[in-house]
């Protein structure tokens, strides 16, 4: 386990001790509010897991490089965050799958640009979003969301 | 449940299982060697699974959201636009369970700004998901790109301010003063944990990961205990009907 692994298992564990000594019930209560949550993700979360497997064996490292890496880094990163919007799968398995392209090659600039769009703008969500708030304010924001996700994943690229 | 309809709900899984059985049979090797490159991810997930999970428990229990909400109102200025960033980043949920909450918020008057925050930050910050973002991509990243997206969310929400007036956001007309009579679940925001059903199985049935209501009469003697279940609704679901 690495440092930061190990320091964040120490801070949970000192929130939980806390917030057990102060109302048992109460923590007990979320946990199983989080369980359920967990459970309904589950089956997502092993297929990625395995999906993971598949890509890192069977896609060379050198195809990854010449389509995620750093040659037409625009193209590739404008189709990542475009996949982004449109995928729906919860981020926590989405930080594993983008990590494996890294691992094998990809440059960050469209990961992160996958890693925005994908919780930030809701292609599928949409048709919720415009009867909860009007097409106008849907439309507005989803499309800023696309263009800072572009403009975060650049900024990642020239600062890291 | 049959057979076909586990397929159904899991799509994906049941995708990616077909794949690794054509491999095994084609390609042995190369499967047992997804196999392997897969558990090197699956050790790592179950290291920061636990983490995530109680991080989300707690959060769930103490962060006092309803404290949160009576915070801010329309010209709350610079606090309004805190809140709405702590709002967002102590949520559970997938972004379109924070669409009811915002709705609720427009009506008591919040700014368009700060909704827009709410939203962003709902699906982008996510306290749990940043240890998780740290351990597969580095803490270093993590750090980096929240900066980045707090910065992007702060200008975007007042570019859409500008942009959209709150004239053009729809309002439902309130049926108020009506009597009370069943219990209604909204289909689209349920994130199926469970919760209502736990404290009430009377009224509440799980179908298909989500949670329907069973569309039963509801007792003088049980809204007070309904209230209390509506509000625990991490989705903000459930409504009287």
């Amino acid at each position: 386990m690495d440092i930061f692994t190990v320091f964040f298992w120490i801070i949970t564990g000192i929130f939980l001790v806390v917030s057990i000594k102060k109302d048992k019930n109460k923590t007990l209560k979320s946990m199983k509010m989080a369980k359920g949550m967990m459970k309904n993700m589950l089956g997502q979360i092993i297929a990625i897991l395995l999906l993971i497997g598949l890509i890192v064996t069977m896609i060379p490292p050198e195809k990854i490089q010449d389509y995620l890496g750093k040659s037409n880094l625009f193209i590739s990163t404008v189709i990542s965050a475009t996949v982004g919007s449109i995928t729906l799968i919860p981020a926590f398995v989405a930080f594993p799958l983008v990590g494996s392209f890294i691992d094998v090659g990809a440059s960050i600039v469209p990961a992160v640009a996958f890693l925005t769009t994908l919780t930030m703008v809701g292609v599928v969500t949409f048709p919720l979003e415009r009867q909860e708030f009007g097409l106008r304010f849907a439309v507005t924001r989803n499309a800023l969301s696309f263009l800072f996700a572009v403009i975060i994943a650049f900024a990642m690229g020239v600062i890291l | 449940m049959n057979r076909i309809e586990l397929i159904k709900r899991n799509k994906l899984l049941a995708a990616v299982s077909f794949l690794y059985v054509v491999l095994f049979i084609t390609m042995p090797d190369k499967g047992i060697l997804s196999v392997k490159n897969s558990m090197y991810y699956v050790s790592e997930m179950l290291q920061i699974m636990p983490v995530v999970f109680v991080l989300t428990s707690i959060i769930e229990a103490w962060v006092p959201k309803e404290v949160i909400i009576n915070g801010f109102g329309e010209g709350s200025g610079v606090k309004g636009n805190i809140y709405s960033f702590l709002l967002g980043s102590f949520s559970a949920g997938p972004i379109y369970a924070a669409f009811p909450v915002c709705k609720m918020l427009l009506k008591k008057g919040a700014s368009i700004t700060n909704i827009v925050i709410i939203l962003s930050a709902w699906a982008v910050i996510k306290i749990p998901m940043l240890a998780n973002e740290a351990k597969f991509l580095s803490f270093q990243f993590m750090g980096l790109r929240w900066i980045l997206t707090v910065l992007s969310i702060i200008l975007m929400a007042y570019a859409v301010s500008i942009i959209v007036k709150k004239e053009s956001i729809p309002f439902g007309v309130e049926i108020e003063g009506e009597k009370i009579s069943s219990i209604g679940v909204h289909e689209e925001y349920c994130i199926g944990c469970g919760l209502c059903i736990k404290s009430s199985p009377d009224y509440f049935e799980a179908k298909n990961k989500k949670v329907k209501s069973k569309n039963k009469k509801l007792e003088e003697t049980e809204i007070e205990n309904m209230r209390t279940i509506i509000e625990e609704c991490p989705a903000k679901a459930i409504s009287f009907k």
